[in-house]
């Protein structure tokens, strides 16, 4: 009876201690501890060969500690988590730095650090085409940093397994720099070898208003260079061919010739931009 | 041979009843059955997690059961002073040794493969079956090998506590030795280097035998380490078996 009583009064105390001491730690989120854990580097050293399974676990507490709304300052330690603790325990681990670089610009909107982390996993899987991918669609659609995004879809693209997608917007990236030569030049291959019918009509699509705005720039200058040497803008671009600035008439994509205004000395097209509206 | 055989599957009956082995091997299997839930609280790589965790229950719950059968096998024998017996017996200190180790081998082949069984019914039944996992799991079977020579070599001359202690301590030595590379390289003096440069290579290097993240990653594996890490292992458990023979036959049974 006496064994009884004492295990029941050692579990009271053992209960109410606990208690209290969750009441002392409320607010801070379970394993809040793992915030301050030292690099990736220094903690493989005390894995002991389960490198893998320490990083799946930290991975796997990350997720359910920042999806706690009730944390308000839930996003301080972002970069040491997944960039410098995870990523340096597995840097294979590709899931981590998907779902890290989602949180960081999305929740937390560090673009910075998303990008920063998107890098480094670049770094360490030369072969993953969904890294490159994801921080070229950060840098296209949230940054619009055109560059950015044109250098991280062309790694993306070349990379073996990558999907069309990553070659479109690659060829669209220069197109939104204003380069619409190159943009045109990728265009053009694309849909030159384009193996489904939907994917050579989008990019007939642009090479048509490339196409058209190319060439309405390159006779726009020539317009100019003949009043220069000339004195008065061409009466029509015929006259570009006779001074030997032009083989022959050009024709706009869809056939039909330029048309000059003599008055203005701007050239024009008929042709309708497919892609405007869109 | 015969004696050895004899004394080898004495050894594996005996360690089949131990209670110890049923033990670890629940909850490798309870902690590989739970790599399932833990799936259920991430968000992607639910492969790789049912993966590290399968592997790693495989390592390290093989590694318990070497140690503590391990280092109970001999000193449980001088403790009870059956060894009185049996070296009394027409029969070599060398051959009861090797008896002993072979018969722990036997055990923890079977563990193993139970384990590895039971792991890829999960993996089969998710779909995530990969034959490079079985390679992965041969060498974890070599690096249990050579810390079972240890676990001998330690219940040779010492108590099973103290053996205990020893062979783990050991195994997480030999898991760190990479460090004393990265040491020889700060370290000024000449001196210093070579001391670590000889506990680089004298420390056991079970490092060689983790392929777990390779295999879990499909990242390419040498082709020629899986014989070296063999050779490593036959050379460098040969040598800690003849060791706790030396000190075997230098102990007084009489």
């Amino acid at each position: 009876m006496k064994g009884v009583l004492v295990v029941l009064l050692g579990a009271l105390t053992a209960g109410t201690a606990a208690f209290r001491v969750d009441r002392l730690r409320e607010g801070s989120a379970p394993g809040y501890h793992l915030l301050y854990l030292p690099s990736g580097r220094s903690l493989k050293a005390l894995t002991f060969g389960y490198e893998g399974l320490v990083a799946d676990l930290i991975y796997i507490w990350s997720i359910q500690y920042y999806s706690n709304y009730q944390i308000q300052d839930r996003y301080e330690y972002l970069d040491q988590i997944y960039r410098r603790v995870i990523a340096e325990l597995d840097p294979h681990f590709i899931d981590p730095y998907l779902v890290g670089s989602m949180i960081m610009s999305v929740e937390a909107n560090r673009d910075d650090l998303a990008l920063k982390l998107l890098d480094a996993g670049t770094r360490n899987n030369p072969r993953e085409w969904i890294l490159p991918f994801q921080a070229g669609f950060l840098c296209y659609n949230k940054l619009h940093d055109y560059a950015c995004a044109r250098d991280n879809f062309q790694r993306a693209q070349a990379i073996p397994g990558a999907p069309a997608p990553a070659r479109r917007l690659f060829a669209e990236m220069y197109n939104r720099l204003g380069d619409k030569r190159t943009s045109l030049k990728y265009w053009a291959e694309i849909h030159d070898t384009a193996d489904s019918g939907y994917v050579r009509q989008v990019s007939w699509m642009h090479v048509h208003d490339l196409r058209l705005e190319v060439d309405l720039d390159d006779l726009n200058a020539l317009v100019q260079r003949y009043r220069e040497s000339h004195g008065s803008f061409p009466g029509s671009l015929r006259d570009l061919v006779r001074a030997g600035l032009l083989d022959a008439v050009p024709v706009d994509p869809d056939g039909n010739p330029y048309t000059l205004s003599p008055e203005t000395g701007i050239v024009r097209s008929q042709a309708r931009r497919l892609l405007q509206g869109r | 041979m015969t004696r050895i055989w004899a004394i080898a599957s004495n050894t594996f009956r005996e360690a089949i009843r131990d209670r110890i082995l049923y033990l670890l091997l629940v909850f490798a299997l309870l902690f590989m059955g739970f790599s399932q839930v833990l799936s259920l609280l991430t968000v992607g790589g639910e492969e790789k997690i049912i993966k590290d965790v399968g592997l790693a229950s495989i390592s390290l719950f093989g590694v318990l059961t070497s140690v503590f059968i391990g280092v109970a096998l001999v000193s449980k024998e001088i403790e009870r002073r059956t060894i009185y017996t049996i070296v009394s017996k027409p029969i070599h200190r060398y051959e009861f040794l090797l008896g002993k180790y072979c018969g722990l081998v036997l055990t923890l082949l079977v563990n193993t493969s139970v384990m590895t069984a039971w792991f890829y019914l999960i993996l089969f039944l998710k779909g995530f079956a990969d034959p490079r996992l079985l390679l992965a799991i041969a060498l974890i079977f070599m690096e249990l090998l050579l810390i079972t020579a240890f676990a001998i070599l330690f219940s040779s001359f010492s108590t099973p506590i103290l053996s205990t202690l020893f062979s783990l301590s050991l195994y997480l030595v030999g898991h760190l030795t990479w460090s004393l590379h990265l040491l020889e390289e700060r370290v000024r003096g000449s001196g210093g280097r070579a001391i670590c440069r000889f506990l680089y290579f004298a420390l056991p290097n079970l490092e060689i035998f983790n392929i777990k993240t390779e295999v879990v990653h499909q990242l390419p594996i040498p082709a020629t380490l899986p014989l070296w890490a063999l050779l490593y292992m036959a050379g460098y458990g040969g040598a800690v078996l003849a060791t706790a023979c030396i000190i075997l036959r230098r102990r007084d049974f009489t």
